[in-house]
């Protein structure tokens, strides 16, 4: 189903891009590419602070009891200022999967601290390029889980993390914390992504599904990070297509605007049709929530949106010319956001494939 | 159920009733004659069945309803194949426009209501071999004579003109003031004595459109509609009408289930094409942008019921999905491989890959090209500066040929 925002989501989007327009700095973000293993604190401590970390989770455990839609309008907003913590989306994928398991002890446990921020989560689910593996590696044996996730996003620092595995030739979603579990920070080319290798070694975790419903439910807890995700893609397409209008309308050669030639213009109107479609498969996707073919609409939006970032990524580039490339102008933040958006939750591969499977009916 | 869902309801029911006689089906092998007569029956059964001039006021003839309405009833018909497109441009724009500025208002109501019913056809002549695109830039021109109009020229691209009984047509009155500024615009009648129509042959082996030339036609001053010199605004004023009109995101060419369909069919090394990545990629693309098109749609329709402008970013449709169709449409083809070589030119552009493919060309130039809508898009969506206009400012007369 599609939409108009009403008057509280459109709030929502107005002052969660106020509020990250006044905090946000690109200096900042620049020191933190040359860092390994360092979250951008001050993005977290606002989305603490503003109650986006409980925007999702049910008033009963201490959330705001919204939905999808309006987090994905501050995604889309931390998406446009390229703001640098993982865990807003992986917070939601954990939460979604603890309502999706029905297992209300661990519900109590972990949905207020979610809640609150006082947690953050990881999603251990992709091992090689595969983001939900027929047959994980890392494997549940008497409650325990062994073996590595490479290169998770937030894994460097997250308190407790969803994993994929497999025990006894069955898939497996469980839940673990991640105090004793080794870490090995990724040096990343976007390092505030906090991607490490996580080891496991007789780490106690519990089990929130198993077989089939296990894939249901990952599934479901990707398509909606996918969703969440792709409305921050939207966010930095949008800024994108912004930052190359107004570079056009400046800029000036042999005498006019580049703006005025249309090599120029028309890429940028180009930019513009994939923000617009990107953002409307968005809108359709988060009112889809619960709804039959929500899967086909988060594929929808995750094609879409991928395609958008990436492409104005390219474009804003080429449209600046030599200054489009410096480390200082910092359009390089948006081209490796793009691409660490577009590899989490799933590439495009993977959904595409995914849309391909439910539009003949076979099983994801 | 919303008042428009009624509405929806009740012309579904009433075009379900008519698609065994007048749908696609009952269409396949006819000529465009005798498609043309099944299209003036069709019409007039939808304008005794209440669903003629929906959005157009009771006092001209029409059903006093909402653009949405006329929407809904128009994404309706277009699933059915109804003979409906020899009367789209006559009905979208000469009317309303003869309706708006036409100050005989007998001869109005009188010809209303003989288009509501198919029985007479209106075209639209703006277009010249000059200019297409440009439109100020054109060269029909008339001068005064006696106390009407003499009228010498050429227009081009003009569709159906050789089934119309009237027309609405820019001409040059003053060429010495800035282009646009020296046109009036009149209707005529195609059967004046001058007229002549010359059907252009396309590409795809039909012929809906025309040059019509003009030899000393006499126009009487009561056809003129709008102020002389105030053509440019009238031309407009007639582009503005229908702004937001049904889409199709399939662009006017054949759904993705029926790409699909054929994937699942045919093989590609032995194995189901469907299987193959490159169809795969291309068949989640296309859903993803097509799904896209009909979220804006779906939005732009919500936003009217609110009262609200829908946004800029249905300007997208055309653009975005006619040429994605051409693209498809190819690729389907070669799914078919020597199967698809045999080719009906009168297949339909909805079912059939071969017509859709050889036919898109025409949708991606007609009611304004990919560029000039990237043009659009980007000057007026997105403020970019406007092309460097050397005529800009220049009387006609002295624009460098």
């Amino acid at each position: 189903m599609s939409i108009l925002y009403d008057e509280g989501q459109q709030a929502i989007a107005t002052e969660s891009r106020r509020v990250l327009d006044a905090r946000m700095a690109k200096d900042r973000l620049l020191a933190l590419l040359e860092q390994v293993g360092l979250a951008d604190q001050p993005f977290w401590d606002t989305a603490v602070e503003q109650g986006w970390t409980a925007l999702a989770i049910p008033e009963a455990f201490g959330g705001l009891g919204l939905g999808l839609v309006e987090l994905g309008l501050v995604a889309q907003a931390a998406g446009a200022a390229t703001s640098g913590a993982p865990f807003l989306t992986s917070g939601y994928g954990l939460s979604s999967a603890l309502i999706g398991s029905g297992n209300s002890a661990l519900q109590q446990a972990w949905l207020p601290r979610l809640a609150s921020g006082e947690v953050t989560a990881a999603i251990a689910f992709a091992e090689g390029n595969a983001i939900l593996p027929a047959q994980p590696a890392v494997a549940l044996t008497g409650g325990k889980l062994n073996g590595t996730k490479p290169a998770v996003v937030g894994a460097s620092s997250a308190d407790v993390a969803l994993v994929w595995a497999s025990a006894g030739g069955q898939p497996v979603l469980t839940l673990a914390e991640l105090a004793a579990v080794e870490r090995r920070a990724v040096s990343s080319y976007d390092n505030t992504r906090l991607h490490a290798d996580l080891t496991f070694k007789d780490t106690p975790a519990q089990v929130l599904a198993e077989g089939a419903a296990a894939r249901a439910l990952a599934l479901d807890v990707l398509a909606r990070m996918a969703v969440v995700t792709a409305h921050e893609q939207v966010g930095g397409a949008e800024a994108l297509l912004h930052i190359a209008r107004d570079y056009a309308i400046t800029r000036k050669a042999f005498g006019q605007p580049i703006g005025a030639f249309q090599s120029i213009k028309h890429r940028i109107a180009e930019m513009y049709g994939l923000v617009e479609i990107a953002r409307a498969n968005c809108i359709h996707a988060a009112a889809s929530e619960d709804q039959p073919g929500f899967l086909i609409a988060a594929a929808d939006a995750r094609i879409s949106a991928t395609e958008a970032y990436d492409t104005n990524a390219r474009d804003c580039m080429q449209i600046h010319g030599g200054i489009g490339v410096t480390w200082e102008l910092g359009l390089h933040l948006h081209m490796r956001r793009a691409r660490s958006l577009a590899a989490e939750q799933g590439n495009l591969l993977f959904w595409e494939d995914l849309l391909v499977n439910q539009l003949t009916g076979e099983a994801a | 159920m919303s008042e428009i869902e009624t509405f929806r309801d009740k012309a579904r029911a009433f075009l379900e009733k008519m698609a065994p006689k007048y749908g696609r089906d009952a269409r396949v092998g006819n000529t465009v004659e005798q498609d043309l007569a099944l299209g003036r029956e069709y019409m007039a059964a939808r304008y005794d069945a209440g669903f003629g001039g929906i959005n157009w006021s009771p006092e001209v003839g029409g059903q006093g309803l909402s653009n949405m309405h006329k929407i809904a009833f128009d994404a309706e018909e277009m699933q059915f194949g109804m003979p409906v497109q020899f009367f789209g441009i006559s009905l979208g724009m000469p009317v309303p426009i003869l309706i708006n500025y036409c100050q005989d208002k007998a001869f109005v109501k009188e010809r209303v209501r003989k288009a509501l019913r198919g029985e007479e056809i209106w075209c639209q002549m703006f277009s010249e071999p000059s200019g297409g695109s440009d439109l100020a830039a054109l060269r029909t021109r008339v001068e005064p004579d006696g106390n009407g109009w003499k009228m010498n020229g050429q227009k081009i691209w003009t569709s159906w003109a050789q089934y119309c009984d009237y027309g609405v047509i820019v001409t040059r009155s003053d060429p010495t003031v800035e282009k646009h500024k020296g046109l009036t615009y009149f209707w005529i009648d195609m059967k004046s004595p001058g007229v002549e129509v010359r059907p252009i042959k396309l590409a795809g082996g039909d012929s809906h459109v025309n040059e019509v030339f003009f030899d000393d036609v006499r126009l009487e001053d009561e056809q003129r509609l709008g102020a002389v010199g105030g053509g440019f605004g009238v031309a407009l004023h007639t582009l503005m009408i229908e702004r937001y009109i049904a889409t199709d995101s399939a662009g006017f060419g054949p759904h993705l289930d029926e790409f699909v369909k054929l994937a699942l069919e045919v093989e590609i090394n032995g194995k189901p094409a469907i299987e193959d990545g490159r169809i795969r990629s291309a068949i989640a693309r296309n859903h993803a942008m097509r799904a896209g098109l009909d979220s804006i749609t779906k939005r732009a329709f919500l936003m009217m019921q609110a009262g609200m402008q829908p946004g800029p970013e249905g300007s997208l449709q055309k653009l975005v999905a006619v040429r994605s169709r051409q693209k498809l449409s190819e690729l389907a083809m070669d799914l078919k491989g020597n199967a698809g070589f045999a080719f009906d030119p009168h297949a339909f552009v909805k079912t059939d890959w071969g017509t859709s493919w050889l036919n898109a060309p025409t949708g991606r130039i007609a009611g304004g090209s990919d560029e000039v809508l990237l043009n659009t898009i980007a000057e007026k969506v997105l403020g970019l500066p406007q092309d460097h206009r050397p005529d800009k400012g220049v009387p006609f007369n002295q624009i460098p040929a």
